[in-house]
């Protein structure tokens, strides 16, 4: 396995080598990201089956967080190019489906999102990000497909995504809104009906898929040598999403 | 008054194919027709139920009969139930009784009643004593050096003890033609080979078409025991179904191969069945009666094994393979709606692992079609399937698939099966310098005994010496097996139905790619040492350092497993088949991988001694981590080109991961089908479940009396399988999204 640093040494070299190009595409291709892993072969991350690629970074602490080896570890070095490479291998697959950038926060990474993103519409590529919608980028909207997570279990204060949402509704684009609803912490109905409200407001025709809390991410925290917070808190099970569903259904369905 | 069907090549030749051409009616509609089961098929479903229950209660054999050698004639008609039955026709008298045949071996006919509880009668064993059989005569040719290999487990599961199998007699030709016109047509063929020089090979011939006519005079007589006349051509639906059926029923009667494929009866049932529909003479839910009934009587064929066969090819499996689907030459499809009938058993009877239905996938089947498929498998975990876009160039149309995953055009081709060899541990031979790493014993010419930390490139070079030392052996080992299962256990109702000059491959095998595959990784990219027991034999290996591994979509290591079937594939070809056989090459093992992995010491890639390989073309259990489609393209990396024989690759992924709702779920496998396919990847074995479910069907047999779990190029009852077997199961890959 080849070592970090030699290998971010080899990545600056290349880059070097290359500046000289003025084309934009050739800057794009040794644009460096840093990212956490490649999972390609999910069909529940966007439409039709998806290559995920998971963004190392993130600008918050959710305490129910997933992937909680994206939040403390700097990943790996990648060039855009080289990633590009990789993916395009699964085009096949791609009838309905495409990439899903993911993480992490992809958004943090703005100028390789970019790039990942115009290198693989060259490919005919379909692109979505999946984001948690504090980054509230007009490029970046605008750069790919959007499945945007809300997160309000541990605040009631979602004024951040009324901006993100507001920059949506203003391009045209209605992103998938996903929830991952926490037993005792976001599941009490009013919180459930601003959540819809909130929702309903900028996507009259949109809804929100609920992601019930698992905690198979345990092993991820002790092999990190980091307390799961939400260790204690019971899994979601699906009687609680269908409960949700129907209560923001009700929202959805009411006059405004 | 009756409409006739149009006519054809096939009036004046025996030609299926160009009747099926010229009658057909491809659909490209949906499933919406489908009819659910009858009253009647409730009832005998029933039945046949309580039956298979109380064949799990004994332990897996509900009855044999002792007092008899199974062929045509040996048995009276036997029932399920016969006021109610549509199709007619048993191996023995009873359902679910099994038949002795001996004549693969006497032994392994005897170990397996007394397995059982069963004593083989003296009548029996006076009656075989005064014959060879092919397990006799085999083992007076076998060299000391082949009966080493096959000791040592470097060869394994070779039809030298039962019958070969994985031949398909077109059954449907007497259906098309009806008995009289084929013993007619062979008789020909017999007067003609009278006037050939009478050499060695035209006499075999002359014998064997003799043997030929005789069994079609047999298969006749069988059938006018159930009091119906197959003399000539089938007139409607059911008689087409019952005759084809027939003549299945007449080879599983004679041999108990391993695998006895069916072939590809649906399309061509069809065309009876549109017929009558047209007449106004059978509804749709009678024909719906006619698939089920028919596929009723394929699922309890049965055949009578050792303990030791079961371990090989655990859950008591048949083969009664179906081709369903593909595409023609001429760009139509050749999905009917008997393609759907025969998928829509699996609702109206429920799931089940025989028979097992493989659907030729083309990109270009139509969408409605794909997608019945693809929730069929995601409700079932029934079907297979194999890349006819792939196989349609070599074989045409008209061709089915034996055993899992071995292509052969129908009644033209037939294969010598031969099993496989062990490529994990022929590398511990290489590194022990010829040597058996269990036994110690100089199995193979003596080489240098590989010390200290391990060289990639010598080692591949003394990798190769061994291979092409084996490849030789194998050969000739098959070479000697085939004369011998010609001469003592010939298939004669089953050669009837091919033509006369039939065309030949030798089907040889790998096990254990994906071990030594990641054995080879580690030694190329990390640093492993061999650690030399007291015996002076390698007992293990310290490893420094990580390696890529198949199964990640990365080219460094899925090329050494490309290269390793090609070097293979070329190696073979060097030693001449008996009979101008073609070689062919299968990376298949069926459940033989818990086997092969009990013989074979610990291995460079970290596997333990004793631990179980992987099924197929598998990456390891577990070792496929960068996702479903990475482990699936590094798989459609191995070349249909070298191995001719199949390329078994069998997956599990869970539901929650393939999609949100059920309709997700089967649009995204078939974009997962459409994906894989296109890369020229051959076969596809797909599950979709939760390891949950499988322990909690391995603790509660009871409760999951029905759970259906496709393994490797076949399906099974996961109740049947070994708790070994269970276990290397659940320990397999399923991906998920972490």
């Amino acid at each position: 396995m080849c070592d970090k640093n030699e290998r971010e040494a080899e990545i600056s070299a290349s880059r070097k080598n290359n500046k000289s190009a003025d084309d934009g595409v050739a800057e794009d291709r040794v644009r460096v990201g840093y990212i956490d892993s490649v999972y390609c072969g999910s069909g529940v991350d966007g439409a039709g089956l998806r290559c995920v690629v998971f963004f190392a970074g993130c600008n918050l602490r959710c305490p129910f967080c997933h992937n909680p080896e994206t939040l403390f570890q700097k990943g790996k070095a990648v060039l855009a190019e080289e990633l590009v490479q990789k993916l395009r291998r699964y085009k096949p697959y791609f009838r309905r489906g495409g990439v899903t950038l993911s993480g992490g926060e992809p958004f943090l990474q703005k100028e390789f999102c970019l790039a990942l993103a115009r290198l693989l519409r060259e490919e005919n590529i379909r692109v979505a990000f999946e984001t948690n919608g504090h980054v509230c980028d007009p490029a970046l909207i605008a750069a790919g497909e959007l499945i945007c997570d809300v997160k309000n279990q541990e605040t009631d204060d979602l004024s951040v995504y009324e901006r993100f949402f507001a920059e949506c509704v203003r391009q045209g684009k209605l992103p998938r809104v996903t929830n991952v609803l926490v037993p005792g912490k976001n599941d009490r109905e009013e919180k459930l009906r601003a959540l819809a409200r909130l929702v309903r407001q900028y996507f009259p025709r949109g809804n929100i898929r609920f992601l019930p809390f698992v905690k198979l991410c345990e092993d991820k925290y002790a092999a990190l040598g980091r307390p799961f917070p939400y260790a204690d808190v019971r899994e979601c099970e699906k009687e609680d999403v269908l409960r949700a569903e129907q209560i923001v259904n009700e929202v959805f369905s009411q006059k405004i | 008054m009756q409409r006739a069907f149009k006519s054809g090549r096939y009036s004046e030749t025996i030609d299926v194919r160009d009747f099926i051409q010229t009658n057909y009616t491809p659909y490209e509609g949906d499933g919406a027709f489908l009819a659910p089961p009858t009253e009647r098929t409730k009832r005998l479903m029933e039945k046949v139920n309580a039956l298979l229950k109380a064949e799990t209660d004994k332990g897996g054999v509900l009855d044999v009969d002792t007092e008899h050698v199974s062929s045509l004639l040996t048995y009276p008609a036997g029932y399920i139930d016969r006021e109610n039955e549509l199709i007619v026709g048993l191996q023995t008298d009873a359902p679910l009784k099994r038949g002795v045949n001996p004549f693969g071996g006497i032994r392994m006919a005897r170990q397996a009643c007394e397995a059982y509880g069963y004593k083989l009668s003296e009548l029996v064993e006076t009656e075989v004593s005064y014959k060879t059989t092919h397990n006799d005569a085999v083992f007076h040719v076998y060299t000391d050096e082949m009966k080493a290999v096959r000791h040592a487990g470097l060869l394994t599961g070779l039809p030298d003890a039962y019958g070969r199998g994985r031949i398909i007699g077109d059954y449907r030709r007497v259906a098309l033609y009806g008995v009289d016109k084929l013993i007619e047509e062979k008789r020909k063929d017999k007067c003609e080979r009278g006037e050939l020089p009478m050499d060695e090979q035209n006499i075999r011939i002359l014998e064997e078409l003799y043997k030929q006519i005789d069994f079609l005079q047999k298969l006749k007589e069988m059938a006018l025991l159930y009091g119906i006349d197959i003399s000539a051509p089938a007139r409607n639906a059911r008689e087409a179904i019952q005759w084809t059926y027939f003549a299945y029923l007449a080879a599983i009667k004679e041999q108990n191969g391993a695998a006895m494929s069916l072939g590809r009866v649906s399309t061509f049932f069809d065309i009876y069945i549109e017929r009558d529909l047209a007449d106004g003479v059978l509804t749709e839910s009678e024909a719906q009666e006619l698939i089920d009934d028919f596929v009723i009587k394929c699922r309890v064929t049965r055949q009578l094994r050792t303990p030791e066969y079961n371990e090989m090819f655990g859950g008591d499996p048949t083969w009664t393979t179906e081709s369903i689907g593909g595409m023609g030459t001429d760009g139509r499809t050749l999905v009917t709606k008997t393609s759907y009938r025969i998928l829509h058993t699996l609702y109206n009877l429920g799931a089940a692992p025989e028979p097992n239905l493989t659907v030729l996938w083309s990109e270009a089947l139509p969408e409605p079609f794909k997608k019945y498929c693809a929730k069929v498998s995601v409700d079932t975990d029934s079907i297979q399937y194999e890349n006819d876009d792939l196989m349609r160039p070599v074989y045409g149309d008209d061709y089915g698939i034996a055993c899992c995953v071995s292509a052969m055009k129908i009644g033209k081709q037939m294969q010598f099966f031969g099993a496989r060899c062990n490529l994990a541990k022929l590398l511990l031979l290489t590194l022990n310098g010829g040597r058996d790493e269990k036994s110690g014993l100089q199995i193979a010419p003596e080489g240098k005994r590989f010390t200290g930390k391990l060289d990639y490139e010598e080692v591949r070079a003394a990798y190769s010496k061994y291979m092409a030392w084996l490849c030789r052996l194998y050969v000739r080992t098959l070479n000697v097996i085939h004369y011998m299962h010609d001469k003592y256990a010939y298939e004669k109702i089953q050669m009837a139905l091919h033509d006369t000059d039939v065309e030949r491959f030798l089907a040889c095998g790998v096990a254990g790619l994906s071990v030594v595959t990641d054995s080879l990784s580690a030694i190329k990219y990390a640093e492993v040492t061999p650690v030399y027991g007291e015996n002076g034999l390698i007992g293990g290996f310290e490893r420094k350092g990580d390696f890529p591994k198949y199964g990640n979509d990365d080219d460094r290591v899925d090329t050494i497993a490309a290269e390793l079937v090609k070097e293979f594939s070329e190696e073979l070809k060097k030693t001449p088949a008996y009979r101008g056989a073609k070689h062919t090459l299968s990376v298949l093992t069926i459940t033989s991988n818990v086997a092969y992995g009990k013989k074979t010491g610990a291995t460079p890639d970290g596997r333990a001694a004793g631990e179980p390989f992987a099924p197929g073309a598998n990456p390891m259990h577990e070792r496929d981590t960068s996702g479903a489609l990475a482990s699936l393209n590094s798989v459609a990396k191995l070349s249909y080109d070298c191995c001719r024989d199949g390329i078994s690759n069998t997956f599990s992924i869970v539901p929650s991961a393939l999609g949100e709702s059920e309709e997700d779920r089967a649009e995204n496998l078939a974009d997962m089908l459409d994906g894989y396919f296109a890369q020229g990847a051959h076969h596809l074995n797909v599950n979709v479940f939760d390891r949950s479910k499988l322990i909690a069907a391995m603790e509660h047999p009871e409760l999951y009396p029905s759970v259906t779990i496709r393994v490797s190029g076949y399906a099974v009852n996961f109740h049947k399988l070994s708790k070994a077997h269970q276990l290397e199961v659940i320990k397999r890959t399923y991906h998920g999204r972490m």
